[in-house]
């Protein structure tokens, strides 16, 4: 790997859902070895920049490199953990079954997990304290546990870059505190990691660089520049509604 | 091929209707346009509420009790086969909520499970029946109903006037019943339909609106059944509300557009019926679907030429 | 490993016979046959000797697994109502398929079916993704519009020279006995691609159908999974239209998937009993069809998936309504017999523990009942060996594991009492009600954990002493009698 080559770079990425843009012209580049902490109010777009990272939607304009290459030829580098609500947790697959899942993307199509592959899950389990529950059904845990469940499936991947979606949501604080844990395990390991995170309060103290979205990047460095009254005031403050109403404009004579 | 489909024939399909045998291809029309009207003003609130598909459960589900109010009763009559009817749709309501209450299944599982088990009954029911010879019953007119027999029946007589098939004038009454319903009850429909949480705060029990709609639903399929079936009564509660609403965002506007989208279909659909010599039911949802699609491609041309131009 | 392989070896035996079967007195079509009585009926769908009667239960068979299986897809990703569309839509796929050259060739209505189906499939997500309509209503649409083009089309065969006798009506309810050896071959040519797809990709079924937005952060092509899956399920339909019918394909999708579901928290395992149970009750509706005589087969089937379904929701050893009605009935009962070992318990506990027995009026008083009703709770406890009643003597022993019981549960309420007090710093008249409830389902491990949380106390909030292991271990005669026991110690 060169060291000098980002983790994550961003050109111009804009998304639009039903021609109304979401977000518009990111430009960011991620040096890797950082916990990155995403921050904006409702409706900034969060969610959609780390699905448009991963090519889940489409994009409208812009381009995007991880480790210096699109991400279909680096999907295996890059690890995700989605919002705990994306899923039916109904859905009658056990702990250690969707742990494995992490596993199936370094398997060819077609091929069964290994052995091996079963060792790492445990493995992974072990490191979120969920090993004892590794054959329950999935809808038979607390929000916390799920959650766990979801960050061990992603430690599976073992990529080097992570994408997680509001990670800390319905948690309980101990599951938090273990999640941060673990976050700066994998920070220490060289591990890039872009979290999605609602509370302003504790984001100063859980990353070390933030990224202020709403529509459009506010601010981007490490937590002690960019979190600044001004800074969150423009972030916050003052929706942008002259912004809001000229897309809507745009999208309508389109 | 040319055995299938006849040649089109001006003078056949076209002008002898109206001219030599006027008075069936009337009550035919009629008859396509009452059920088509009647069930897609019911279905533009279906549509509303995103429960396009109970129509579809609640027409299978009344077989069962058609059958048994007919074995029961040993009579044809539409009371006893109100009666049936609505309690088969009842109890099949009941059941989809006792599987979705007491079992992990979904909803949309559930409704799938409880409507083809009651039509299975139904069906299973009928051909006994057929299989002793106590009914003459052709099965597959369960399906698509048999709209070209409506002018056969005994001429309804109600003071010394002469008004026509009792289905039809049956269909034609519960079309104004729905009507004026619909009129009445507008706002209170519109609002339940579009935001139960706001009606609930309103005042205005949004349950009680939907089982009152539950029932109007019921009432429409039963009328509906003899002439057109199962499968095409759902297709008259779903395409025609879906042809005004691929034209209009208002709601008052998209009931009008849904009455008339129901007479063109009618008229085109008893035509087509003519000239390929296919059921007249089922060649009425062509050509309402027909209509659709020609809006919607007239849609995507329309905007693809927008964005070129 | 042995067993397994046991089995296979049977049902190598059992198909072996099916196929080699003596054919002896065979009848060219189902309805040729002379036996009148349905038990002479029953017996000769049991033997097997009919080729189209092998045709007609390996063909319900076959089709049985394969919408078992892919039915099961259906029901986890929520999209019962999709199959319910699809089904219908084929019908003008078995029209064409038939025009092609006017008979009723398996593979011609084979390709045909398919293809419209997945037209229709198109149709759905292209309206979804082009006009305001919502899901409900593009499947409505699909599924009317198509079944009724299908109409006409069969009306308008039925007009040409040789169509009436095309036997598609036999489409719309199904007719098991309609199958001939083509395509018996055929349904098995398309239950070996439907099973084969989802075993070799089972891994990718399993993780698009359960998070897709993961599969495709992996990168794997989600979509084209998607189509692949909904081209199976356009085979498992098509496999299913001569038996069951086009109108009741959907529930042989959804019912034996749903009642698997309601048994299973493993996908691997729902697939298996789903197509189980498919094969089942399609091996169960052909029975009953072949019995009421040439009954069409569809409705049967149906209602036998359904009679597995209902047994599956009332006593599904997990989730099933009867079975959890049961258990709360019989853990109300223990509830019940516990509270009076704890009532005969305070009744020695108030006597210092001076004899061994307890006079039945003492304990009607203590619980303020009738002395019916407390002869009736003591024989509820007589029954479960908990004590021995002397009738003519009015007075109640424990047994040892009576004296045990009561012991675990009082010392359970009292340490529960004790931790609420002292950990959560309740006040001590507000722990009683909770620790009613507690007391009866703590287990051996949380009451360890709770006696080495509360450093082995031994007195609860209220100063009464809470009994330990030893007393427990030592018997009630013991304690009684004895004097070291913590309990004696104290009176």
């Amino acid at each position: 790997m060169d060291p000098m080559e980002p983790a994550l770079e961003l050109h111009d990425l804009t998304v639009a859902y039903h021609k109304k843009p979401v977000i518009y012209g990111i430009d960011v580049e991620v040096q890797p070895g950082n916990l990155v902490g995403i921050i904006g109010p409702n409706g900034a777009g969060k969610s959609t920049l780390i699905k448009a990272i991963m090519g889940v939607l489409p994009l409208t304009g812009g381009w995007v490199k991880i480790f210096g290459k699109s991400f279909r030829e680096q999907s295996q580098r890059v690890g995700y953990v989605p919002q705990r609500e994306s899923v039916d947790w109904d859905f009658p697959v056990s702990v250690m079954d969707v742990v494995l899942m992490g596993r199936y993307g370094r398997l060819r199509l077609a091929q069964r997990p290994t052995a091996q592959d079963r060792e790492i899950a445990r493995e992974c389990l072990e490191k979120v304290q969920m090993l004892p529950f590794a054959n329950r059904q999935i809808g038979n845990l607390s929000g916390g546990q799920q959650q766990r469940v979801f960050l061990a499936r992603a430690l599976a991947q073992e990529s080097d870059l992570y994408l997680m979606d509001e990670p800390f949501v319905g948690v309980d604080a101990a599951t938090e505190a273990a999640i941060i844990t673990l976050l700066r395990e994998l920070k220490a390991k060289g591990k890039t990691l872009l979290v999605v995170h609602h509370d302003l309060a504790s984001a100063k103290d859980y990353f070390d660089q933030l990224l202020l979205l709403n529509m459009r990047l506010v601010a981007y460095g490490p937590t002690a520049e960019v979190f600044t009254p001004e800074v969150l005031q423009t972030t916050y403050g003052g929706k942008l509604t002259l912004m809001a109403d000229v897309a809507h404009t745009i999208s309508e004579g389109r | 091929m040319e055995a299938l489909i006849p040649e089109f024939d001006w003078q056949r399909v076209v002008i002898d209707p109206w001219t030599v045998d006027v008075a069936s291809s009337i009550w035919i029309v009629l008859m396509g346009f009452f059920v088509a009207a009647a069930c897609g003003l019911v279905g533009n609130f279906l549509l509303l509420r995103r429960m396009a598909l109970i129509g579809d459960a609640i027409s299978h589900s009344i077989l069962p009790g058609l059958v048994l109010a007919f074995v029961v009763f040993k009579s044809l009559s539409i009371w006893v086969s109100f009666a049936g009817a609505l309690t088969a749709g009842i109890a099949t309501a009941a059941v989809i909520e006792f599987i979705h209450e007491h079992s992990r299944v979904k909803a949309d599982a559930a409704i799938c499970i409880a409507f083809t088990t009651f039509f299975a009954l139904g069906v299973a029911m009928m051909s006994m029946l057929e299989a002793k010879g106590s009914i003459h019953l052709d099965a597959e007119c369960v399906l698509y109903g048999e709209i070209a027999f409506v002018p056969l029946e005994m001429p309804m007589e109600w003071l010394g006037v002469e008004w026509g098939p009792p289905s039809v004038v049956r269909m034609g009454l519960m079309l104004v019943t729905v009507v004026i319903l619909i009129i009445a009850f507008f706002k209170e429909l519109m609002i339940t339909s579009f935001d139960p949480g706001l009606a609930d705060s309103l005042g205005m029990r949004p349950r009680l609106w939907h089982y009152g709609l539950m029932g109007m639903l019921a009432l429409v399929i039963v009328c509906a059944f003899e002439a057109v079936g199962a499968i095409i009564a759902v297709a008259m509660l779903i395409v025609p509300p879906m042809f005004a609403g691929q034209i209009s965002d208002r709601l008052s506007l998209r009931l009008v557009l849904t009455v008339a989208h129901a007479a063109v279909s009618a008229v085109l659909g008893f035509h087509l019926s003519m000239w390929l010599q296919c059921t007249t039911a089922g060649a009425m949802v062509v050509a309402g679907a027909a209509l659709f699609v020609a809006v919607w491609m007239g849609d995507l041309a329309l905007r693809k030429w927008r964005r070129v131009g | 490993m042995k067993p397994r392989r046991q089995i296979a070896r049977v049902l190598w035996a059992v198909l072996l016979c099916a196929c080699l079967m003596p054919v002896v007195a065979e009848a060219a079509r189902i309805s040729e046959l002379t036996e009148t009585s349905t038990m002479e009926r029953a017996a000769r769908f049991f033997s097997f000797r009919d080729p189209s009667l092998r045709y007609a239960l390996i063909g319900s068979m076959l089709l049985g697994a394969c919408c078992g299986v892919m039915g099961s897809f259906l029901v986890v990703r929520k999209l019962s109502l999709m199959g319910d569309s699809l089904s219908h839509a084929v019908l003008p796929g078995v029209a064409l398929g038939f025009l092609w050259n006017m008979t009723k060739d398996p593979v011609a209505i084979f390709i045909g079916a398919v293809a419209v189906g997945l037209l229709g499939a198109g149709t759905v997500q292209w309206l979804r993704n082009t006009t305001r309509h919502k899901e409900d209503a593009a499947l409505g649409f699909v599924l009317a519009s198509f079944f009724s083009v299908g109409i006409c089309l069969f009306t308008m065969i039925q007009n040409v020279p040789g169509g009436n006798k095309s036997g598609l009506d036999k489409f719309m309810f199904g007719q098991a006995a309609a199958l001939g050896a083509g395509d018996v071959w055929l349904l098995a040519g398309v239950t070996v691609v439907v099973l084969g797809g989802v075993l070799i990709f089972y891994k990718e079924y399993l993780v698009t159908s359960f998070d897709p937005g993961f599969a495709r952060s992996f990168g794997l092509r989600v979509p084209w999974f998607d189509y692949s899956m909904m081209l199976l399920l356009a085979f498992a339909i098509v496999s299913a239209l001569q038996a069951v019918g086009i109108v009741l394909v959907s529930a042989m999708l959804v019912i034996p998937a749903a009642a698997a579901y309601l048994l299973t928290d493993r996908f691997r395992v729902m697939l298996l009993l789903s197509a189980a149970f498919g094969v089942l009750s399609a091996g169960m509706g052909a029975f009953a069809s072949f019995v009421g005589r040439n009954l069409p087969t569809g409705p049967f089937m149906v209602l036998s998936a359904a009679a597995v379904f209902s047994v599956a929701l009332f006593f599904g050893p997990r989730h099933g309504i009867v079975t959890r009605w049961w258990r709360q009935r019989s853990h109300a009962a223990r509830v019940g017999r516990e509270n009076t070992l704890k009532a005969l318990y305070h009744v020695l506990e108030a006597t210092g523990f001076e004899t061994e027995h307890v006079i039945v009026r003492d304990f009607a008083e203590r619980r303020r009942a009738t002395l019916e009703e407390a002869y009736a709770e003591l024989d509820a406890l007589e029954k479960h060996e908990l004590v021995t009643l002397n009738r003519d003597e009015s007075v109640v022993t424990m047994t040892p594991d009576g004296w045990q019981r009561a012991c675990e549960i009082v010392r359970n309420h009292r340490l529960w009492e004790l931790y609420l007090t002292d950990s959560a710093n309740y006040p001590a008249d507000h722990v009683h009600e909770d620790a009613e409830s507690i007391e009866h389902v703590l287990s051996e491990e949380a009451v360890m954990r709770l006696e080495k949380a509360l450093a082995y106390a031994r007195v609860d909030p209220h100063g009464k002493l809470i009994p330990g292991v030893e007393d427990i271990r030592r018997g009630q005669g013991a304690a009684v009698g004895g004097s070291t026991g913590a309990l004696v110690r104290k009176s």
